[in-house]
C-alpha cells in the first residue's frame, strides 16, 4: 500500500507540474510581442484580413477561452499547425522526438558507463592520486562547454582518424550500421560532458555510504572489500545518483541545442530553435510541452526506481 | 572464569594503535595488555575516547586509514593475528571472531533483507548450499528468539523494531559458532526494557555455547550484570583489571572509584554526585606520567613524571586485581569518595504553580500519505478508501510545576516526552489543552506575546553541538538573548556574559571562542549560560546529559542543582535515564504512549504501589553493583505505534499484570493512591495489586 501511495503521490505532483507548465507555456507565448495573424499574413496584410484570420484562429476570444481551447486540443493530441512548415505540429514533433531520444539515451549510456566505475574507484581510493586523477578528468569534462567537446571529438575522431561522420542523422530502421556510425560522435561528446556530475555524485554518495556502520559491520563478517563495496554500499549509494542521471538525461534531451547544431542532428532542440527564429508559436508551444513532459517522465521513472532500490519506500516504514 | 584452562583464548600484548591526523598523532590505544579465557566474559569500560572501541577493532584488524596498529601482538588460540594476511584475516572475521555492533538502527544494510545479511556470512565461512544456509539462518533467528523466523527472514531491517534488529545482529554473530564475540556497546542505543531483554539473551547464549565475550561498554551497570572480569580504560591506557566483584567492592585505581561514584544510583539517597573536575586529556599531547594525574584526587608529584604507570598486580592478590597506579597499594578506595553530609542544595519549593498543563494533546498528521495525512487504505471488504491518519504523540497530559521545583518526564523513546516539552513551550502548537505559565494562558496568547514570554522559558537540548550556532562566538550566543529581551547592552552585557561563563564553570576569556573549540560537557555549559542569560523562571531540559560521559554528566547535574538554588529556577527535566531523573527531580511523571501512567513525588513513584509500567521500567535498570541485581520484569513485544494506539489502557498489550477485558475497553483515569492526592496512577488494578511485587508471583516470562 505504501508503494501505491508513493506512486500516486508522485503522479499527482506530475499532474500539477504539467498544469503549471501549460499555463506558463501558453502565457509566455501570448505575452511575447508580435501579432500571430500579422506574422502569418506578412507585413503587408490589411486590417480586415488580419481580423478575419484572428477570428478564424480564435485570437479575438478572451485569453481564458483561448487557453481552454488550446488545452482541450492538446489533450486530444492536436497542437495546431506549424506556421513555418504549414503541417501539424504533432507531425513535426513525431519525426524529431525519436531522434532526440536516441541521442539522449546513447549519451546517458556513455556517461553512466564512464562515470559510475570512475566514481566508485575515486571513492574507494579517496584522497589518493587515483582519486585526484579521476576527479580531475571528470572536472575537465565539466569545465569545457559542451559544443567544444563536440569540436574536440570531430577533430580527433573524424578529421584525424577519419573514421566517423561529423554531420547528420540516419534512421536506425533504414540503416542500423550507418545510424550507429552517425551516433558515435555526438553521443560520446555529450556523454563525456555529462560524466562529471554523475561521477562526482557517485563519488560523494559512495564515500558517505562507506563510512556507514553497516559497511564496517559487513567487513567484520569477513567479506572482501570488493563484496563490501559492490554488494553493500553501491545499492545504497545509487539512490542520489539516480536523481542526477535523470536530470542529465532530460538535459541531454532538450537542453543541448548547441550540440545538435554542431553535429547537424535534426532533433527537438533544433526544431525549438527553428520555432523561435520563425516565431512559429504553435510549434514552440508543442516543443516546450514535449520537452517538459520528457523531464517529468524521466524524473518520475527515477522516483519509481528509488522505490525499487529502497525497500523503505516500497513497503513503507518509519525511518 | 575457568581456572583449568592453561592457554588463554585471546591474549593482547602491549597493543598500540595510532591515528595520524593533520594536527598530530593520536595514540588511541597505548600499551594495552590483557587476556581472555575460554568461556569468559570480560568487560572493557571507559568514557568516550578512552580507546575501548579501537582496542576491539584492533583485535579484528578493522582499523581504517589513517589508523594503524603500531606495535604489540594479538594471539588468538595459537595464531598471531597481526601476522595474518588480509585474506587470512577475512577467514577469521565473522567466523571465529564476530562483532556485535553498537547501533542496530544503522548496522544493518537497509536495502538487503535480513535473510541475505545472515546467510551471507554463513555461505562465506561454511561449505553449505544456499538452501542449507537459509535453514541455519532461520535456526539462528529462532535461537535469538525472533518470533516466526521462517516468515520474517525475507523482511527488510526497517520492518523490525530496534530490539529485534539487535537480535538479528546477534544471530549474525552466532551463525558461524564463533569462539569469541566482541560486543561493542550492544545495548547503548536501546531503551532500558529492551536492554534488559538483550542482556538476558546474551547471558543465556553464553551459558549455552560457552562462547567468550569481550563486552565494550561505558555502562558499569551492564558490566555488573554480564561480566566475570572487567578492564577499565582511560586515555588509551588500561588502568585497572580484575574480577567484577572485587572491582566494585574495592577499586584499585582512583579513576575506577570516580567512575563508580559519578553514577546516580536508583536507590541512592540523592546526595550530591561526585564530579571529577576537567575532562580526559587530549590524546595528541598526553602529559608525562599518569594520564589521570591531572584530575586525580590522590595524585602526588611522582605521578606527574616518567612513563605511564604499568599494570601491576595488587599486593594482596585479591580478585586478581591489577592497577596502573603507583599509589594503588597505599590507597584504600573501597569507600565512596562522596563525603557524608555533602548533600544537594537545599531549596524552597513554593506551593504556587508556575506552569500548569491541562489536557494537553499534540497530534501530528502522518505525513507519508497521499496528500498530507490523507492516505490510501484498504477497507474491510478489500476495496480502496481514503483515511486521515494522525500520530498521537501527546494524548491528554496534565501536570503542574511549582516555583523552584524540578519535575521529571520519563519514558522510553517515542513516549511523547520531548513533544510535551516543545508543546509546553509553544514551539509546537498544541492540538488541544491549556497551558498556563505564571497565570497567563499560553494556548490563547498571540505569537508576539508568546515571544516576549519566551524570555521566561528557556530550553536546553540533548546535543549542544547542534543547538549552538557554530558560526557565532560564545559571547554572541550568550549575549543575543540579553539584547533581544532588553536585559543588558554594551559594557553591562559584556560584564554579565563574563559573570555567567564563570558561574557555569567556564572562563571569562572563553567569550571569543567558537563552540567547536569546547568539549561536549563545556558546550552544554555554554547552553546553560545561554539559557540563564535572559533570567528565566523555567528551564526545560530535554535529555541534557544523555550525550555526555558519566563523569561530565555528574558535573552538569551538580551545576543544574546549584543554579536552581541560586536563581530559584523551575525545571522540566526530560530523560530516559531513570537514575538521573531519580537523582535530580522532586516530582516525576512516567509517560507511556502519549499519556501519563503515573505521577507523584520521586519517593512515591519509585516505591510501591507502582503502575505496572513504572515497575517494569525500574526493574530493567541495570544496577552498577554486582550483588544487588533485582529480578527483572521483561515486557513482551514493543511499544505499539502511536498511529494506532491500543484501545483502553495503552499499556494493556504488554502489561504483565493485565486483569482482563476492562484493560482493553476502558481508558483508566489518574486516581490518587495511598490516600495522597499528589500520587496518581492511571490503572484498573487495586492498590494492593499494584503494591504486590511481580516477580514473586512467578508471572515474569522471558
Amino acid at each position: 500500500m505504501a508503494f501505491a501511495n508513493y506512486l500516486a503521490k508522485r503522479l499527482g505532483f506530475m499532474a500539477v507540474t504539467l498544469f503549471l507548465v501549460t499555463l506558463i507555456t501558453f502565457g509566455l507565448t501570448n505575452i511575447l510581442p508580435g501579432n500571430v495573424a500579422l506574422l502569418i499574413l506578412g507585413p503587408n496584410a490589411n486590417a480586415e484580413s488580419i481580423a478575419q484570420l484572428e477570428a478564424q484562429l480564435g485570437l479575438n476570444q478572451p485569453l481564458f477561452v483561448q487557453y481552454v481551447d488550446w488545452i482541450v486540443n492538446l489533450a486530444q493530441g492536436d497542437m495546431g499547425m506549424s506556421l513555418r512548415y504549414n503541417t501539424p505540429v504533432v507531425d513535426q514533433i513525431a519525426v524529431r522526438l525519436p531522434r532526440s531520444l536516441l541521442l539522449a539515451v546513447s549519451a546517458t549510456a556513455v556517461s553512466v558507463t564512464l562515470s559510475i566505475p570512475l566514481g566508485i574507484i575515486a571513492a574507494v581510493k579517496k584522497n589518493t592520486p587515483t582519486d585526484l586523477t579521476a576527479s580531475m578528468l571528470a572536472f575537465l569534462g565539466l569545465s569545457l562547454p559542451i559544443f567544444l567537446w563536440g569540436l574536440v571529438f570531430i577533430y580527433a575522431f573524424a578529421l584525424t582518424i577519419n573514421g566517423f561522420p561529423t554531420r547528420g542523422y540516419v534512421s536506425p530502421w533504414v540503416d542500423p550500421v550507418g545510424a550507429l556510425h552517425h551516433l558515435v560522435l555526438p553521443a560520446s561528446a555529450m556523454g563525456v560532458a555529462l560524466t562529471a556530475y554523475i561521477m562526482r555524485m557517485t563519488r560523494s554518495s559512495m564515500i558517505d555510504e562507506l563510512s556507514e556502520d553497516y559497511v564496517e559491520f559487513a567487513r567484520s563478517k569477513g567479506l572482501s572489500e570488493r563484496a563490501v563495496v559492490l554488494r553493500h554500499a553501491l545499492k545504497n549509494a545509487a539512490i542520489p545518483v539516480i536523481t542526477v542521471i535523470a536530470f542529465q538525461f532530460s538535459y541531454a534531451f532538450g537542453g543541448v541545442v548547441v550540440l545538435e547544431e554542431v553535429f547537424s542532428w535534426p532533433g527537438i532542440g533544433r526544431l525549438t530553435l527553428t520555432a523561435i527564429e520563425n516565431r512559429d508559436i504553435p510549434l514552440l508551444q508543442g516543443c516546450i510541452i514535449v520537452i517538459a513532459l520528457i523531464y517529468m517522465l524521466s524524473n518520475f521513472l527515477a522516483d519509481a526506481f528509488y522505490a525499487y532500490v529502497d525497500p523503505r519506500i516500497r513497503y513503507g516504514g518509519s525511518d | 572464569m575457568n581456572p583449568n584452562t592453561t592457554d588463554p583464548l585471546l591474549s593482547v600484548e602491549s597493543l598500540r594503535t595510532q591515528f595520524r591526523t593533520e594536527e598530530g598523532t593520536v595514540t588511541a590505544v597505548d600499551d594495552v595488555s590483557f587476556s581472555l579465557e575460554k568461556g569468559e566474559v570480560m568487560g572493557i569500560v571507559g568514557e568516550s575516547g578512552a580507546g575501548k572501541s579501537v582496542t576491539a577493532r584492533s583485535i579484528m584488524q578493522l582499523i581504517d586509514y589513517p589508523g594503524e596498529i603500531v606495535s604489540g601482538s594479538i594471539t588468538f588460540g595459537d595464531r598471531d593475528l597481526l601476522s595474518l594476511s588480509e585474506e587470512e584475516m577475512q577467514g577469521v572475521r565473522g567466523n571465529e571472531i564476530t562483532l556485535i555492533p553498537q547501533d542496530p538502527m544503522t548496522a544493518l544494510n537497509p536495502v538487503l533483507t535480513v535473510g541475505q545479511q545472515i546467510t551471507e556470512t554463513i555461505e562465506l565461512h561454511q561449505d553449505v548450499s544456499s538452501a542449507e544456509a537459509r535453514t541455519i539462518a532461520i535456526d539462528a533467528m529462532r535461537e535469538v528468539e525472533i518470533p516466526a523466523p521462517a516468515e520474517r527472514i525475507d523482511e527488510y531491517p526497517h520492518e523490525f523494531s530496534g530490539g529485534m534488529r539487535q537480535r538479528i545482529l546477534i544471530a549474525i554473530g552466532l551463525a558461524c559458532e564463533p569462539d569469541l564475540i566482541i560486543a561493542d556497546e550492544p545495548t547503548t542505543a536501546l531503551d532500558v526494557t529492551t536492554q534488559a531483554k538483550i542482556l538476558d539473551l546474551l547471558n543465556d547464549l553464553r551459558e549455552k555455547h560457552g562462547v567468550s565475550i569481550l563486552m565494550i561498554t561505558h555502562n558499569l551497570g551492564v558490566v555488573a550484570q554480564t561480566c566475570d572480569r572487567v578492564g577499565v580504560m582511560y586515555a588509551g591506557n588500561l588502568v585497572e583489571t580484575g574480577a567484577v566483584s572485587s572491582i566494585f567492592a574495592r577499586p584499585r585505581h582512583p579513576y575506577t572509584r570516580t567512575l563508580i561514584d559519578a553514577i546516580p544510583a536508583v536507590d541512592s539517597d540523592r546526595d550530591r554526585l561526585y564530579a571529577l573536575p576537567g575532562s580526559m586529556p587530549d590524546l595528541k599531547s598526553l602529559p608525562d606520567g599518569c594520564n589521570f594525574a591531572e584530575r586525580c584526587p590522590h595524585a602526588v608529584d611522582a605521578c606527574r613524571t616518567g612513563d605511564d604507570p604499568t599494570l601491576e598486580p595488587a599486593s594482596d592478590g585479591e580478585g586478581g586485581s591489577h592497577a596502573a597506579c603507583i599509589r594503588s597499594d597505599e590507597l584504600d578506595l573501597s569507600e565512596s569518595a562522596v563525603e557524608a553530609g555533602d548533600a544537594r542544595q537545599q531549596k524552597d519549593i513554593a506551593d504556587d504553580p508556575l506552569l500548569e498543563v491541562n489536557g494537553l494533546k499534540k497530534h501530528f498528521p502522518s505525513g507519508d500519505g497521499l496528500f498530507g495525512n490523507l492516505s490510501l487504505a484498504r477497507t474491510d471488504g478489500g476495496g480502496l478508501t481514503l483515511e486521515r491518519r494522525y500520530v498521537k504523540a501527546v494524548d491528554g497530559v496534565d501536570f503542574t510545576i511549582n516555583r523552584g521545583e524540578t519535575v521529571g518526564l520519563v519514558g522510553e523513546s517515542g513516549c511523547g516526552k520531548s513533544t510535551v516539552a516543545r508543546t509546553v513551550m509553544q514551539l509546537l502548537e498544541p492540538t488541544a489543552g491549556e497551558v498556563y505559565f505564571d497565570g497567563q494562558p499560553l494556548h490563547s496568547l498571540g505569537k508576539s506575546a508568546i515571544r516576549s514570554l519566551r524570555q521566561e522559558m528557556q530550553i536546553i537540548f540533548q546535543d549542544p553541538k547542534s543547538s549552538l550556532n557554530p558560526r557565532k562566538t560564545v559571547g554572541q550566543i550568550v549575549g543575543r538573548g540579553m539584547e533581544k529581551h532588553g536585559i543588558a547592552t554594551g559594557d553591562e552585557k559584556r560584564e554579565r556574559i563574563a559573570e555567567l561563563l564563570e558561574r557555569v564553570g567556564l572562563q571569562a576569556s572563553d567569550v571569543d571562542k567558537y563552540p567547536h573549540q569546547f568539549s561536549g560537557g563545556q558546550q552544554q555549559r555554554i547552553a546553560i549560560a545561554n539559557a540563564l542569560a535572559v533570567e528565566p523562571d523555567l528551564i526545560v531540559c530535554d535529555e541534557p546529559v544523555s550525550a555526555l560521559d558519566v563523569s561530565v554528566q555528574a558535573q552538569i547535574l551538580n551545576l543544574l542543582d546549584d543554579i536552581q538554588a541560586e536563581f530559584g529556577l523551575s525545571y522540566l527535566f526530560i530523560s530516559h535515564n531513570i537514575s538521573v531523573v531519580q537523582h535530580i527531580c522532586d516530582r516525576v511523571a512516567v509517560m507511556y504512549l502519549g499519556k501519563i501512567a503515573e505521577i507523584g513525588s520521586v519517593d512515591q513513584v519509585f516505591d510501591a504501589p507502582y503502575h505496572p509500567y513504572t515497575e517494569s521500567l525500574l526493574s530493567a535498570v541495570p544496577h552498577p553493583t554486582p550483588e544487588t541485581q533485582p529480578e527483572r520484569i521483561l515486557l513482551d513485544g514493543t511499544v505499539p505505534s502511536p498511529l494506532d494506539p491500543p484501545s483502553g489502557c495503552p499499556f494493556h498489550t504488554r502489561c504483565p499484570k493485565k486483569i482482563g477485558d476492562v484493560c482493553e475497553t476502558d481508558v483508566p483515569v489518574p486516581e490518587p493512591v495511598g490516600g495522597e492526592s499528589t500520587h496518581q496512577i492511571s490503572c484498573h488494578l487495586s492498590e494492593a495489586d499494584m503494591s504486590d511485587p511481580l516477580y514473586e508471583t512467578g508471572e515474569s516470562d522471558a
